[in-house]
């Protein structure tokens, strides 16, 4: 199993996950996070911001729908055709074990 | 070492925290977050539920009010939660699990949340400097 962090902007939080939820990955959490990226956040003029506002998703997902987990993401977080700095990343780390609250069950 | 990541109940926090406490856990770090966990497809599951929630607002017979609370209940809208993460050793694993399991079981039988482990490589203590195990 897998854990996917994708830290995206605000506004195509709700797209991500309608699309992620249409293709059976319903279950997600998100946290608002403000970050900067490779391009030392945004300077205008002498003003820098560095704190810019994005939102984390964490999903958790079996290790063979990666691809079309990270597509969807990818997919429905662009700006435009070609996409632009701001974004954001994708990371995803090794999950070992899941449990559920409620049922004591492991498993997603 | 283990990262364990439980998204609860808010008004399980403190319970929580307790439980951590009483199995020799002491350090957590602790996130208010937004989410949903899987649809629910059977209704049955949330009917006794529903029935509750319904009489708090005397609103039985309004369907606006009953769509409101299926959607409350089966997951389609995101939930603010309480996200735990906890560093634990190998072998404390299994107790935490267990503490967090038993401190937020409800009767609701949906919405009590995830636990996710994960692996992480090391652990540093900023003010010593001493890493691994005995960093935590």
């Amino acid at each position: 199993m897998l854990m996917v962090r994708a830290f995206v902007r605000p506004e195509k939080k709700d797209g991500i996950l309608k699309s992620l939820s249409q293709a059976g990955f319903h279950a997600a959490t998100v946290i608002d996070a403000v970050g900067r990226g490779k391009q030392q956040g945004i300077k205008i003029g002498e003003l820098v911001y560095d704190e810019i506002p994005k939102s984390l998703i964490l999903v958790g997902i079996e290790s063979e729908a990666r691809d079309q987990v990270v597509d969807i993401i990818i997919k429905n977080s662009k700006t435009g055709d070609y996409g632009a700095f701001g974004d954001g990343k994708i990371f995803i780390t090794k999950l070992e074990e899941v449990y559920t609250v409620s049922s004591g069950k492991t498993g997603l | 070492m283990k990262e364990v990541m439980a998204v609860i109940r808010m008004d399980k926090v403190n319970l929580t925290k307790k439980a951590l406490l009483d199995v020799g856990i002491p350090g957590f770090s602790a996130i208010s977050v937004k989410g949903r966990g899987k649809l629910v497809e059977d209704p049955s599951v949330i009917e006794g539920r529903k029935e509750t929630i319904l009489a708090l607002g005397r609103s039985k017979e309004d369907e606006k009010a009953e769509k409101m609370v299926v959607e409350f209940l089966d997951g389609t809208r995101l939930f603010p939660r309480r996200l735990f993460t906890v560093l634990v050793r190998d072998e404390e694993v299994d107790r935490t699990v267990e503490a967090i399991i038993k401190a937020n079981r409800t009767e609701n039988k949906v919405g009590d949340g995830k636990i996710f482990i994960l692996p992480f490589d090391e652990a540093i203590r900023i003010r010593t400097g001493d890493s691994g195990n005995s960093a935590l």
